[in-house]
């Protein structure tokens, strides 16, 4: 009857006290669980913990979560008095409040010598956080689920896969849930234990592109080398026999292989020979041989072999019996992954993607070529102008071009906005170089009209002082010109193919320009003078055109553009006084190899270049320099079948 | 008379337009030619292919005894085979004296070793001379020949040309821009160079070429329109229609 | 016309006899056989200096009298160095790694030999085998050999590729321009087999030889001034007989050439690998007075000063070209060596280490602009109007 009592009150005690005990109470509470591991909770020891944070995570209650972050973070505090866990939180240096796992209600205010702070080494976190994913995994702030996905995705484990696969079937965000399939498939690969569904993992994943899918499948195939007598151990998952002398592995690291396994005796080196010659001087002779002579390897060959025989040093392993050694032994790499048919499968796939990954190298590579032969037409295209309708060679065009930088670095200090001050700089580095090239075409060049070599010199006359006037003004370091935000990134089309929105802004750009320079030439009054100068000055001239003027506004329109690549060549390069000299032999290839007087022509020849440039790094990746200096030389051997260019003008009018 | 350089079936085309078409041309040793033609008929374009400037899409072109092929030939090969061109313009090198242009221009080595080793001997220099009084010139031999007048360049010009001792002479418009004395002057020293040596001369100008009084070809769109005496060719409505037309 | 070259040419005799008085004159102010008053340091670059009024000859000769401005030249230049460097180096070192390994217990092998040089020559570029230009390093007349056959040969291609396409101009201009700049590229890798960026460099030690630097400079010193004097009779030989004429001809009227019957293309060639091999003799003579050569040397910008030299010298005449290179490259270094006083304007300090450049490029454009024949141009104006007085007394 008492006992009955006691039951009622204590049940109307839980349901007046709160809905949430009531709750904790019916479902059971952790404390018990952390109880009955207490001892090895409190021994904090990574090699026996796992018992206890599997108990926890493995007990079914919603509190096992925040157990095991309380834990982790150091917060978990035990009463001293009867060894219940409790979470800890810090009032002053020597109080802290206790706050229970189950009832989320605080116990009081204890003093600290009254209390045990549980501090989990870092092995320890390690364990608790793997055990933690599978609550972040299903947690439902989906920030959280992503975290958890991305620390998987960094550090894979073994015990990850169980819980990530529980948590993929209850996901309810579709790309959330797709990213976990994937993983789950990675993970299966590396890691399950059943081989037919690590095959049937290799299969799904084949043909995709992603990085993870190869690192996953990498490592699978990894060998390690080695050598045993006779013929190849049973069990062994081979990936090659190897024959000493043949590829990269050659006979003496084959040797040394045996040696390190004391399958063979040490190989005596000509080092080794000459210290033990050394060691045994015996009055100015060795072995019979006077010292003196010992200045041949066959002398000295001789000498060592007298001392071997003589028992003094090891005796010397000859190439027959290296020969014979290597003939006796297998070499063989071996795959660390014990399953034949899943590194078959690894293999299979992996060649699949390299397939993939190529063809969309290509594509990439071709993305690249087009940026860099735009960033070519930007730059050559003011030459190629001022080329085309005066026959001049600008040596200081590349110096407008870094004038169009310095100029965007400019407007960059006056309007802090990023977007607007791009804008603004555009048509100021219009303006700035404009105007220097109309001085310079009025002050200059018009004086120097007909002699194309003198006019070379002295525009390089005007770049050797130009480059230094912007080291004497902005000093040598590199300035910055920075892309408003909505330039930077990538478009990434997949793992293997991206390219920056800078760049395709330039392709953008590169393309305005076609089209403004084409409305220009096709449609304006200035278009057409410029035409009938470059076609027949004299005529032109006594059709009452202007060529001086038609000179200057050409000169100036080219410096112009000039300037605005310059702009654009100065958000992804560093603006400093070399700037333009890096793009100027470029151009000049360009407008060389493209032909003169002709839009198309440098289309062509920006072209060629890039492609030529990107081609040429492709093949010998390691090595830009060797790449520069081949592309010249291919151009030099180019002008040689089309000296007037890819398009020229031919006949008469190409005059001598 | 045997032939020198025969022309047959020539044609070329710049970028579409056809500055030669199917055009063949004879000339004999020791004859005097006037080439006539309203602009663009192909008058230079024909000097450039015999010249080696200019290559041919198709057609042959044979020189001499030997009937040696001149397509595949360059400049200098050509003028060393003995074609000698004068330009409508008076090209001498300008920087050097009349005695220098015309010792350059003497019937030697032309290969860069000979060249280097030369030495003028007085044979030459007589040659030098006597070239100088052919052309009218003798009191202007250490004149730097860029400070020549118009006429005397010309004259200069032809000078090297017969210095060269060619078999052909190709002469672009000699009579340009010379006083009518000067003209005079340049059909005598023509026709006297033609008595020894083949002379195509090309020429806009009706009264010089009735003073060349010699066989006269009309080109037309790159063809020969009619050949014969001046009075002859004059005389053909095809050729009065052209030059009526123009 | 049969007198003989030297009497229809005074000024080779004048040139000559003030190069002798002004190589008396160093060597008397010498430290190692005079009384001193000339350092032996600014020996070393009056030498340089002799050697770069050399490659200017050869500058000269191909564009002031033939006009192929070559943008190129100093590829040569740094090749010929490279030739003879590469015997300097070889041969100093393997001295020292003799020398070291005398006291050796054991005599070494001449395999030992050779991989102690290489280690310590290609040792820089993480490597230490001799890559095969380098077969012929240990004997100075072949490298010596090499000194025109290398450049003679580059320049015998290029030309040749070159002239025959009859590029011309400034197309041929920026040709040579990336021919120098894809050789500086090639030896700017570690690969190239010539220690990539580092250069060669204690070249300034002649191997065996143990006078001072106060002699050895002085020896240099002798050999730029021989080889300027030979070069420059050699120059005014070849423009002053018919071939000069020619070349100036092609210069001036390349058709009409052409038309006369001479193979343009033969004598660009000729000019142009014999003017390369001239330029190759200045850097062999060049670099052991400079004491290290690296790619950067023949960077397109060294060739491009080499113009403005003979431009501001004055082209088209001998001498213009070794007055414009003595004199630019003299004050170039007087300028940037930081030995002139810089001018306070009180507002602005003007550094000439900063303003040379400047004044350089611009006083370019003017020479171009108002004097295109340079100083050498004002000596003519000045000689004509003595003429003319003399005339008119």
């Amino acid at each position: 009857m008492r006992q009955l009592f006691l039951a009622g009150l204590a049940f109307l005690a839980a349901c007046l006290i709160s809905p949430g005990l009531g709750q904790a109470q019916t479902a059971a509470a952790i404390q018990p669980i952390l109880q009955d591991h207490q001892a090895l909770i409190v021994k904090s020891s990574r090699k026996t913990i796992g018992p206890a944070i599997d108990a926890v995570a493995a007990s079914g209650l919603p509190q096992a979560q925040t157990v095991l972050e309380v834990w982790a973070a150091k917060n978990m505090w035990q009463r001293k008095s009867d060894g219940l866990f409790f979470i800890g939180e810090k009032i002053d240096s020597k109080t802290y409040a206790l706050t229970d796992f189950d009832s989320g209600e605080s116990v009081g205010e204890f003093a600290k010598s009254e209390l045990k702070q549980l501090k989990p080494n870092s092995g320890i976190r390690a364990l608790i956080g793997t055990a933690l994913v599978q609550f972040q995994l299903s947690d439902p702030n989906i920030e959280a689920r992503r975290a958890a996905l991305l620390s998987i995705e960094r550090d894979p484990e073994a015990s990850l896969l169980a819980p990530l696969r529980a948590s993929i079937e209850a996901e309810s965000d579709p790309a959330l849930k797709a990213q976990k399939q994937r993983l789950e498939r990675l993970l299966t690969i590396g890691y399950d234990s059943d081989e037919a569904a690590r095959l049937a993992a290799i299969a799904d994943m084949a043909g995709d592109l992603g990085v993870d899918v190869r690192a996953t499948l990498n490592p699978l195939l990894t060998t390690k080398r080695d050598v045993v007598a006779g013929s190849v151990p049973e069990g062994a998952n081979i990936a090659a026999i190897l024959t000493p002398g043949q590829g990269d592995f050659d006979r003496l690291s084959a040797y040394d292989m045996l040696v390190a396994k004391d399958l063979a005796p040490v190989r005596i080196s000509q080092a080794d020979i000459r210290s033990e010659l050394a060691a045994h001087i015996e009055g100015a002779r060795v072995g019979g041989v006077p010292v003196a002579k010992l200045n041949t390897e066959g002398n000295r060959l001789t000498a060592y072999t007298a001392l071997a025989e003589a028992g003094a040093v090891p005796a010397f392993v000859t190439d027959t019996a290296i020969d014979a050694a290597l003939a006796a032994h297998t070499f063989f790499d071996a795959y660390l992954e014990p399953s034949e048919a899943v590194t078959d499968a690894a293999a299979q796939a992996l060649k699949d993607i390299e397939l993939k990954v190529g063809l969309n190298q290509t594509l990439d590579l071709t993305l690249d070529a087009l940026s860099l032969a735009s960033i070519y037409f930007l730059a050559a295209i003011g030459l190629a102008i001022t080329f085309g309708v005066m026959g001049v060679i600008n040596m200081a065009h590349g110096e407008f071009i870094m004038m169009g930088a310095y100029t965007g670095y400019v407007v960059q200090q006056i309007i802090p906005d990023h977007t607007l001050s791009i804008i603004v700089a555009i048509p100021t580095a219009f303006a700035v170089t404009f105007a220097a090239g109309v001085a310079m075409e009025r002050l200059v060049i018009r004086w120097l009209q007909a002699r194309p070599l003198e006019t070379l010199l002295a525009t390089f006359g005007i770049s050797i002082a130009l480059q230094q006037l912007a080291k004497n003004i902005f000093g040598t370091q590199a300035r910055p010109l920075t892309a408003p935000g909505w330039l930077d990134g990538a478009w990434v089309m997949n793992d293997v193919v991206s390219i920056s929105y800078i760049r395709i802004a330039i392709f953008i750009l590169a393309l305005i320009f076609l089209a403004v320079f084409l409305y220009i030439m096709k449609r304006t009054r200035l278009g057409l003078e410029t035409r009938a100068v470059t076609q027949n000055p004299r005529m032109a001239a006594s059709m009452g055109i202007n060529p001086d003027r038609v000179n200057m506004l050409t000169f100036g329109l080219g410096s112009g553009i000039a300037g605005i690549a310059g702009v654009a060549i100065g958000l992804f390069a560093k603006v400093t006084s070399e700037l333009g000299s890096d793009y100027i032999v470029q151009s000049f290839m360009t407008v060389v190899v493209g032909g003169v007087g002709n839009i198309w022509g440098t289309l062509a020849g920006a072209a060629m270049i890039g492609f030529l440039q990107k081609g040429i790094e492709w093949m010998n990746p390691s090595n830009t320099l060797a790449a520069q200096t081949y592309m010249i030389i291919f151009i030099i051997i180019f002008i040689q079948f089309r000296p007037r260019g890819i398009i020229a003008l031919k006949g008469r009018a190409a005059g001598d | 008379m045997s032939t020198l350089l025969e022309v047959s079936g020539v044609s070329v085309t710049f970028d579409g337009f056809r500055a030669i078409n199917n055009l063949s041309f004879q000339i004999g040793e020791a004859e005097m030619r006037a080439v006539i033609g309203p602009n663009g008929a192909g008058k230079t374009t024909f000097m450039d292919i015999v010249t080696g400037k200019t290559r041919p899409d198709e057609g042959r072109v044979i020189w001499g005894e030997k009937s040696i092929s001149l397509l595949g030939m360059n400049e200098a090969r050509i003028a060393q085979e003995g074609i000698g061109r004068k330009f409508q313009k008076p090209t001498v090198f300008e920087e050097q004296t009349v005695q220098e242009n015309l010792l350059m221009a003497l019937k030697k080595p032309r290969g860069w070793f000979a060249v280097l080793t030369y030495r003028p001997s007085d044979a030459d220099l007589a040659k030098v001379d006597d070239l100088a009084a052919q052309i009218g010139l003798t009191d202007q031999l250490t004149r730097t020949s860029g400070e020549l007048s118009h006429g005397q360049k010309q004259w200069l010009e032809i000078g090297m040309l017969l210095a060269q001792e060619p078999r052909l002479l190709l002469v672009d418009e000699p009579a340009a821009g010379m006083t009518p004395a000067e003209r005079e002057h340049t059909t005598d020293i023509l026709v006297e160079a033609a008595k020894t040596r083949a002379v195509v001369v090309v020429e806009h100008d009706m009264e010089f070429v009735r003073r060349l009084n010699c066989k006269v070809t009309v080109l037309h769109e790159g063809a020969v329109l009619a050949e014969g005496s001046l009075d002859h060719v004059t005389a053909d409505q095809n050729v009065i229609d052209v030059y009526l037309e123009r | 016309m049969q007198r003989s070259f030297i009497a229809k040419n005074p000024s080779v005799l004048i040139f000559l006899a003030i190069l002798a008085l002004f190589t008396l004159l160093v060597t008397v102010m010498s430290e190692g056989f005079g009384v001193g008053g000339i350092s032996t340091s600014f020996i070393k670059t009056l030498g340089k200096t002799l050697c770069l009024c050399l490659i200017a000859l050869a500058m000269d000769l191909i564009w002031g009298y033939t006009g192929i401005l070559s943008l190129g030249h100093f590829a040569f230049f740094g090749l010929g160095g490279y030739m003879i460097g590469m015997w300097l180096m070889y041969e100093r070192t393997r001295l020292i790694v003799v020398d070291s390994l005398a006291n050796a217990e054991i005599p070494p092998t001449d395999g030992e030999v050779i991989d102690a040089i290489g280690n310590q020559i290609f040792g820089v570029v993480g490597s230490s085998d001799f890559p095969l230009i380098w077969a012929f390093a240990d004997s100075l007349t072949i490298q010596l050999a090499l000194v025109l056959l290398v450049p003679g040969l580059l320049a015998l291609i290029f030309g040749w590729l070159a002239f025959r396409s009859r590029v011309t101009g400034v197309y041929l201009s920026i040709l040579t321009q990336a021919m120098t700049l894809a050789l500086a590229l090639y030896l700017f890798q570690n690969d190239s087999g010539l220690r990539g960026n580092n250069g060669l460099s204690g070249l300034q030690n002649l191997p065996g030889v143990t006078a001072s630097q106060d002699y050895v400079s002085l020896w240099f010193f002798w050999a730029s001034a021989a080889a300027l004097g030979a070069g420059y009779v050699l120059c005014a030989w070849l423009v002053s007989g018919k071939f000069g004429s020619v070349i100036r001809g092609i210069r001036d009227n390349e058709a009409r050439a052409r038309f006369l019957g001479y193979s343009v293309e033969t004598y660009k060639l000729v000019i142009f690998t014999l003017t390369a091999c001239i330029a190759a003799i200045a850097g062999a003579l060049y670099y052991p007075q400079a004491g290290i050569i690296n790619p950067a040397e023949i960077a397109p910008i060294a060739s491009i000063y080499l113009a403005v030299w003979v431009a501001i010298g004055g082209r088209g005449r001998l001498y213009g070209a070794v007055i414009g290179a003595a004199f630019v490259s003299l004050l170039s270094t007087w300028f940037t060596g930081g030995q002139a006083p810089d001018v306070n304007l009180g507002f602005y300090t003007i550094k000439w280490v900063d303003w040379w450049l400047v004044l350089l490029g611009l006083s370019f454009v003017l020479v171009t602009l108002f004097a295109p024949k340079g100083i050498g141009g004002l000596i003519d104006i000045l000689s004509d109007r003595r003429a003319a007085k003399e005339a008119s007394q």
